[in-house]
């Protein structure tokens, strides 16, 4: 009984915010999403890109394509609405000193530096800048590519952030950066050899350490497996998402004219 | 608390950026230096053709606001003293910019499925 006498002043508060082109669904509902008329039944879980924000981006993408043609390969928009440059490995210093400097840029903080690791690929490392203009609240990612042996020019002349950043890519990938001031390991323990976050590099690692009764310290020796190498085929026969086959092209390329209408 | 209009301000309410004492004269001249350096690149320079645009539309702000706060309100970027960072930050660009020459064609194509993801579905091995 209480529970109808509630529902009818929920029903009540409806009719009165009905005035404002509120077309309720269910009373209790309604009273939460008094700003936003719910047109349609639509999935509150997935986040809508916003157009004009992707205008905004793809305009910018193409902006700096043509600023400096002569290091970026391509712009792209990914999952919707992150823009990112990728950039040929020579443009790392000019193109994040323009980023930063530029007065539509001015993306001054730099958020992170990755490293991405894909061994099938002629340069198989990724290096990903992720920027953050406080003046125009937008963030930006900036890609290149390099091999084992190629250096990458250091960022740290332009962001000093990009010191200990750098030296963690360093560490865990290998790949070198010219000209910077300090380029040593930083998360690895002393006396490490290898980079652990290459896809080649064993999950147990080449060396163990143990404790030895005998001589009283801590010995570290090569690894010994008990069990043999084996392959594990992961894929299934099956498809495991069929309901996003198509639902999220992983990247958007941005062309560098907008389209003729 | 509110400050006076009238009065130059006490502070700038940012870490390590100080009151400025003759902003007007600071950023004309900042500006005069950045379309002297952005004047020596190519003509058909997309960086030069943009940055002369917004420098241009900047110095005329300038020259048509007297008051510091119009000024402000018309560029619509900050205070005047984060206006003359940015002018700062813009001449180093610009130089730098003389030296790099970005308007060149691309130095380096992206090899051949580089920039593919997921880089699962590249089946040939490498070399």
């Amino acid at each position: 009984m209480a529970a109808l006498i509630r529902n009818l002043g929920a029903r009540a508060a409806v009719a009165a915010l009905a005035s404002k082109h509120v077309v309720p669904a269910v009373g209790g509902a309604a009273l939460r999403m008094s700003t936003c008329p719910p047109t349609k039944a639509d999935k509150p879980t997935i986040r809508k890109p916003d157009a004009v924000a992707r205008t905004h981006l793809s305009d910018f993408g193409r902006y700096v394509a043509e600023c400096l043609p002569k290091y970026v390969q391509k712009v792209q928009l990914t999952s919707g609405d992150e823009l990112e440059v990728l950039i040929a490995p020579e443009g790392v210093v000019p193109v994040l000193q323009f980023l930063k400097d530029h007065h539509q840029a001015q993306f001054t903080n730099l958020v992170d530096i990755a490293g991405v690791d894909v061994p099938c690929r002629k340069h198989r490392f990724e290096v990903v800048y992720n920027l953050l203009s406080l003046r125009y609240n937008s963030r930006i990612r900036v890609k290149t590519y390099t091999d084992e042996l190629t250096p990458l020019d250091s960022a740290c002349e332009v962001h000093k952030a990009a010191n200990w950043y750098e030296r963690e890519i360093w560490d865990m990938y290998g790949v070198f950066f010219a000209n910077h001031p300090d380029l040593r390991r930083i998360l690895t323990d002393y006396g490490f050899e290898g980079h652990p976050q290459r896809r080649d590099f064993p999950l147990s690692g080449y060396v163990e350490l143990r404790y030895d009764d005998e001589k009283k310290r801590v010995v570290c020796e090569p690894l010994e497996l008990a069990q043999e190498f084996r392959k594990f085929d992961l894929s299934a026969p099956w498809e495991q998402f069929p309901n996003f086959r198509n639902a999220n092209p992983p990247a958007e390329v941005i062309p560098p004219q907008p389209e003729k209408k | 608390m509110v400050m006076s209009s009238l009065a130059p301000p006490q502070s700038t309410g940012l870490t390590g950026l100080a009151v400025s004492t003759n902003p007007h004269h600071t950023l004309a001249a900042l500006y005069c230096k950045i379309l002297r350096a952005v004047g020596k690149m190519p003509q058909e320079s997309s960086y030069r053709k943009y940055t002369e645009q917004l420098v241009n539309e900047r110095a005329n702000a300038l020259n048509n606001n007297k008051n510091i706060p119009d000024l402000e309100r018309a560029v619509g970027c900050g205070q005047v003293e984060e206006l003359i960072v940015q002018a700062e930050n813009e001449l180093v660009l610009a130089r730098k910019m003389l030296g790099w020459k970005p308007w060149e064609k691309l130095v380096q194509q992206a090899p051949p499925k580089q920039w593919d993801w997921p880089p699962a579905q590249i089946m040939e091995p490498k070399v």
